[in-house]
């Protein structure tokens, strides 16, 4: 029953996740970790770290918490219901996008998504940096992360090694 | 520059697994040299429209982006192979490096470590926001926008399935007059 749960929900997740998984990381932090207690917000945490530092897109991550939740079905579950909804999107709109290359409602779709999906990420970004209680030491490692990310541009994975070498120091 | 589609379906799930075995740091960066420079199956300007596309998607990007271009090249089939070969050795890498890491997750000083490593993940978003955020800012009602969408998801906590389609309402009548 968890798993058809857990399976539908990110399901509807996946309709909405414009700007890909970043977004709708404070809504299954909401539902796994708050509603459902599948979770605890360390665990979920650690979760997204694993997912992070791993290669591969990073909507990895909800395999990771289906695997959580119910080991390797659980896995596959999560990670087809978030890509299944958004892949038949995805095929359906790359020819009406080609066809109203010239509309004034494909440009207009265009620019009303790109703030939605910039305060999307953002959310997603200060959310995993909030993971209980406001921690100081969280928000400056992922404030000092963020402010490297816009001054170089090095390969992320010396950022993350960063991390847990703050992480090692302060927490 | 002389492109051509992939020549056969094994052609495809290898380019696709070649993206996802490399993608250390991120997709993107390797889907571009594959796709663009190794096998040469599109051209910059092509790769450019299409990953602009798969952004706009909801669903991840470079997942997207596999649909689109198995679809492309080879219908149906295409798209479902291109998907599987994008995924399959980062779901096994990721599930191993997870167990593997369970093992150890007791250890305080590993969860320290970890924890640093996601929050630094936390920072990496932060950041591509600003980056993506930053030709807006000109723009009041984006700001605004971007504001109060942040403000109910991050702060108040509110579903995102009510947040997304109201500001998204809200995102294209500004946007049809011309306010965005």
């Amino acid at each position: 029953m968890k798993l058809v749960e857990l399976g539908l929900y990110f399901a509807l997740l996946s309709l909405v996740s414009v700007g890909g998984l970043p977004s709708v990381m404070p809504e299954m932090q909401r539902f796994v970790v708050d509603l459902k207690g599948w979770l605890t917000p360390g665990e979920f945490i650690q979760a997204f770290a694993v997912g992070q530092a791993a290669p591969g897109p990073n909507v990895l991550i909800a395999s990771l918490i289906g695997w959580k939740v119910g080991g390797l079905a659980g896995a596959f579950v999560a990670l087809g219901a978030m890509c299944f909804p958004a892949a038949v999107i995805a095929w359906w709109v790359s020819d009406l996008w080609d066809r109203f290359k010239d509309s004034p409602w494909r440009l207009a779709v265009q620019r009303a998504i790109a703030p939605i999906v910039v305060a999307m990420i953002l959310s997603g970004g200060v959310v995993l940096a909030t993971p209980g209680r406001p921690d100081w030491r969280l928000w400056l490692i992922a404030g000092a992360t963020a402010a490297a990310t816009l001054a170089s541009k090095l390969n992320p994975l010396w950022f993350l090694a960063a991390g847990g070498v703050l992480g090692a120091v302060l927490l | 520059m002389n492109v051509a589609p992939p020549k056969s379906l094994v052609d495809l799930f290898t380019g696709f697994l070649m993206i996802g075995a490399r993608s250390f740091g991120g997709v993107l960066p390797w889907a571009y040299r594959t796709l663009v420079e190794e096998r040469r199956w599109m051209t910059h300007a092509d790769f450019t429209e299409t990953i602009g596309l798969c952004q706009f998607l909801p669903g991840p990007n470079i997942g997207n982006a596999s649909i689109v271009l198995g679809k492309r090249w080879f219908g149906l089939r295409g798209a479902i192979v291109a998907f599987l070969g994008l995924m399959a050795l980062p779901f096994v890498w990721v599930l191993a490096l997870y167990v593997f890491y369970s093992d150890f997750s007791s250890e305080p000083r590993v969860a320290a470590v970890v924890t640093g490593v996601g929050t630094a993940g936390a920072g990496l978003f932060i950041g591509t926001a600003i980056k993506l955020g930053r030709p807006l800012a000109k723009k009041p009602f984006a700001v605004v926008l971007i504001a109060a969408c942040f403000l109910c998801v991050a702060v108040a906590r509110f579903p995102l399935l009510l947040v997304v389609p109201v500001c998204l309402a809200l995102a294209l009548a500004a946007a049809r007059w011309n306010r965005l």
